[in-house]
């Protein structure tokens, strides 16, 4: 008898009228692993929420959804109430609210175990197994009377696992464990789930955009195409030949660093521009810059870095959370003081008076990177692009301004994008927004924090294709801010490895990424999920 | 979620785990100061404020006889009046630090001595109505919020709105009238009741009960929608749903999870607007004829006791103050993520 068997599930929500689920059919024995991958939107998690049905009172679901055996659709509440987390749990993503905020995590993850134990648990007894399963997720046991905002991405992750195991389910559903964390620990962590789901022989399920991560961990993989199944195989199978357009835009996404194909081309249906312009003189330069903060003990934030980038360049700036990559720009930026060392723009430093910024912020823009809170839901594309004209008192038709950015940034024809407001346009079309908002200001260098992280694996390929198209076209030059080592090698001309707020290694592109010299730069390397087998001596060193 | 804009998040990430309790003094302290700071500024603004007032304070007190120009004079001079006003505010800061709040025009009494008098009865009837309408607030606000959109969310939403707006004296006045002869209209004790303790504190309660039930009124509807508006921002919460998946009941769900969240907001409301109840008490004093300090105030403002004024002025400025201080303390005890901040 299967673990987990779904015969033709389907979920509707009431409200919205469409089928989030159409007709899926799955089965998962026992000590298995099942990767789901899909984009946003597509239904994975209405799928994952319905095993243990989570779904909010207006969704109806049809089919079946078979656990042990046992239809979870016609269940009586007790019995839901008694198969949940026991049967089948599920990690959350951790990193961000799946976790109570005011409790402390010994008390969470001891919740469930009081909750299901038939027999009573005295409280040092409880005490021990929680000190059990924090150890299990390699977390001292000191960390349980932490409170979750005192915990990093990673250790949420952590927790969440340690929960997960706490009532010793057969069934683990894992919903994008691994996606707010950066690749040392997102390979941490799924390593970490793959052991212990071995060792305890778990079924597990894991959902996730990021085909590489899921063919590094399953050993099958289901795709899904709103709200369908459309491919499932053996992972190596479907991540070498995809034989669906949406998985093969899927495995595309994401390029594999060293490959020279993906070098300059990003997975994208438009043109490319054909040559890479050579870049021209210095632009911005940062000499021995420090900054350090003195807030719980000293912090040296950003320790000594020199890095330039001249004109029409895109340098991409990688390293972990931490690293001190996003005090580097935002020290660039100006929104922060430097406590020694200078920051000097077109030769000159950059001013620290609020006049002086202002006229040297229209020069440098920044790119955040979630489109969706950096718009204001209540202004229209045209508001939101214009607001930056006005600040600065562009001269000239403010509306031919608004029109000329929203054509750079390839929204065409413009006038249909200008009354549209945020939540009618598409993630990606959201982010071209923001960048139109600041070319519209005509910039000499964009400052982007992870561009493309919060989109659409598909989207991804055609935001990154836009920057490079406005560096050929316009000469724009990028600061590119990542912990993604495959956006610069789609794009970078050269990249700086940030660690310990050092940069540890500089230089172009192909020689770091496929030469690396440092340690650190080798360990990030190495920690990229892959579909083929790891080199442990590279994972070691 | 992008952390450009907002400072020191990797300091966050890289340093060692907060030791909790470490700036706990220096909060309090900063709270505390702060506290006085504001104290400060009340002393001064109470002081020019009711110099400001329309109307000669001293013309007043002769409410209408016959006074002669060195009659008003020697009293202006009697009461320091006659001198500039910063000798004036000197003067007046001085006694202050020295617990003196000058003498009552009026009942010719130390105005603290008159303060002291008023200042229990207001305790009471504040405190007790507080409860009482905290506690129902919460309740109501509770379960409208988590059964959103139903027949009891919907009832008593509005019943709480129409009671808010519902001006203070006239719904005193209308119970009054609609009560008559049950309860007793006026004072705080009948002068007649034997003076053992268990007939005083019946007597007491039963002149306290029609303006407890108005106080409630007026003022449980924010505590309701505060708790309602929380609640239901905490209903789409991730952390909910792996309580759900853990297996919990639903009133399991409400009341380890989502009511603990729900309440922080909530409680410092209930503090910040404990300081302002006191002097909101005002009304419900006045139709009840409540021996407090509401009544003290209004009966000082009609008659232009001007040392009076102050003096309550400070008293209820400063309440406001202290319950701000408190909240803020309160919150950080119940609130991990501040103490960490």
């Amino acid at each position: 008898m299967p673990l987990l068997e779904l015969r033709d599930l389907s979920v509707r929500y009431r409200n919205r009228g469409v089928e989030a689920v159409r007709g899926v059919n799955l089965t998962l024995d026992a000590g298995e692993t099942l990767g789901l991958a899909g984009e946003s939107g597509c239904g994975k998690s209405t799928l994952a929420m319905s095993v243990l049905r989570l779904l909010p009172p207006n969704a109806d679901i049809s089919g079946e959804i078979l656990l042990d055996g046992e239809d979870v659709t016609t269940m009586k509440w007790g019995r839901l109430r008694a198969v949940r987390w026991t049967s089948a749990a599920i990690v959350f993503q951790g990193a961000m609210h799946a976790l109570n905020p005011v409790q402390r995590v010994r008390d969470q993850i001891a919740e469930p175990i009081e909750l299901h134990s038939k027999t009573e648990y005295s409280a040092s007894a409880l005490r021990k197994r929680v000190h059990e399963l924090l150890a299990q997720v390699e977390l001292p046991a000191e960390k349980g009377d932490s409170y979750p905002h005192e915990l990093s991405g990673g250790q949420k992750q952590r927790v969440m696992i340690a929960m997960a195991l706490a009532c010793e389910p057969r069934l683990v559903i894992a919903d994008e464990p691994t996606t707010a964390l950066d690749v040392i620990v997102q390979a941490q962590v799924l390593a970490l789930m793959s052991d212990l789901v071995a060792e305890k022989d778990i079924g597990l399920v894991m959902i996730s955009h990021d085909l590489a991560v899921l063919a590094s961990t399953c050993e099958r993989l289901a795709v899904m195409y709103q709200g369908s199944l459309v491919e499932e195989g053996l992972s190596a199978e479907v991540i070498t030949n995809p034989q669906h357009t949406h998985t093969q835009t899927l495995a595309a996404a994401f390029p594999t660093v060293g490959d020279p194909g993906s070098r300059y081309a990003p997975a994208t249906s438009t043109t490319l521009p054909d040559a890479v312009p050579a870049p021209g003189d210095e632009l911005l330069r940062t000499s021995d810059l420090h900054v350090t903060f003195r807030t719980r003990g000293v912090t040296h934030a950003v320790a000594g870095v020199d890095l330039s980038v001249r004109r029409g360049e895109i340098v991409a700036l990688v390293g972990q959370s931490g690293s001190g990559k996003t005090t580097l720009a935002r020290t660039i930026l100006g929104l922060q003081e430097p406590t020694s060392g200078q920051v000097t723009y077109d030769g000159k430093p950059v001013p620290r008076s609020t006049r002086g910024l202002k006229a040297y912020r229209r020069q440098v823009q920044l790119v955040l990177q979630d489109p969706t809170s950096a718009l204001n839901p209540r202004h229209s594309v045209y508001e939101s692009i214009a607001e930056g004209l006005r600040i600065h008192k562009v001269p000239g038709d403010e509306r031919e301004h608004v029109a000329a950015a929203l054509d750079a940034a390839e929204l065409r024809p413009p006038q249909e994008f200008m009354p549209l407001l945020p939540h009618q346009l598409s993630g990606g079309q959201r982010q071209r927004v923001v960048i139109a908002g600041a070319l519209a200001l005509e910039p000499k260098l964009l400052v982007a924090d992870e561009p493309v992280a919060s989109l659409d694996a598909s989207v991804r390929g055609e935001i990154l294709a836009l920057l490079l198209r406005l560096r050929a076209n316009l000469g724009l030059a990028a600061l590119v801010i990542t912990h993604d080592l495959g956006l610069a090698w789609n794009i970078a001309d050269r990249v700086a490895v940030m660690y310990q707020g050092e940069l540890v290694e500089v230089g172009p592109v192909d020689e770091v990424l496929n030469d690396p010299k440092h340690d650190y730069t080798r360990s990030l390397l190495a920690a990229l999920p892959t579909t083929q087998p790891k080199e442990t001596d590279l994972a070691s060193g | 979620m992008s952390d450009i804009l907002t400072p020191t998040e990797e300091a966050l990430a890289e340093a060692p785990p907060p030791t909790r309790g470490g700036g706990a003094l220096r909060y309090v302290l900063t709270k505390i100061g702060g506290g006085l700071v504001s104290f400060a500024l009340v002393i001064v603004l109470g002081f020019l404020l009711f110099r400001a007032l329309p109307g000669d304070v001293v013309a007043t007190m002769f409410r209408g006889r016959p006074a002669t120009p060195e009659m008003i004079a020697n009293l202006k001079h009697q009461y320091g009046l006659d001198l500039p006003l910063w000798q004036q505010f000197v003067n007046y800061v001085g006694d202050l630090l020295r617990g003196d709040l000058g003498d009552s025009y009026v009942y010719r009494v130390p105005v603290w001595q008159k303060i002291e008098e008023r200042f229990w009865p207001t305790v009471l009837l504040v405190g007790v109505s507080t409860l009482i309408s905290v506690a129902l607030g919460l309740w109501m606000g509770t379960r409208s919020g988590w059964r959103r959109g139903s027949r009891f969310d919907r009832i008593s939403t509005g019943v709480a709105l129409a009671l808010w707006s519902t001006p203070t004296f006239w719904l005193g006045m209308l119970l009054l009238a609609a009560t008559t002869g049950l309860f007793p209209t006026a004072g705080i004790v009948y002068s007649d009741t034997p003076p053992d303790f268990f007939s005083q504190a019946l007597d007491i309660a039963h002149h306290m009960v029609l303006p407890t039930i108005t106080m409630v009124a007026v003022t449980y509807a924010q505590y309701q929608l505060v708790m309602r508006s929380s609640l239901i921002e905490e209903m789409g919460a991730d952390y909910l749903t792996t309580a759900r998946a853990k297996g919990l009941r639903d009133d399991e769900v409400r009341r380890k999870h989502a009511v603990p969240n729900a309440l922080l907001p909530t409680v410092t409301l209930v503090f910040l607007h404990l300081g302002f109840v006191i002097a909101g008490a005002i009304s419900v004093e006045t139709v009840f004829s409540w021996p407090g300090l509401g009544r003290l105030t209004y009966d000082a403002l009609r008659v232009g006791d001007l040392p009076l004024l102050q003096g309550t002025f400070v008293v209820l400025a400063g309440a406001v103050i202290v319950m701000n201080v408190f909240a803020d303390l309160l919150y950080r005890v119940l609130d991990p993520r501040v103490r960490a901040a």
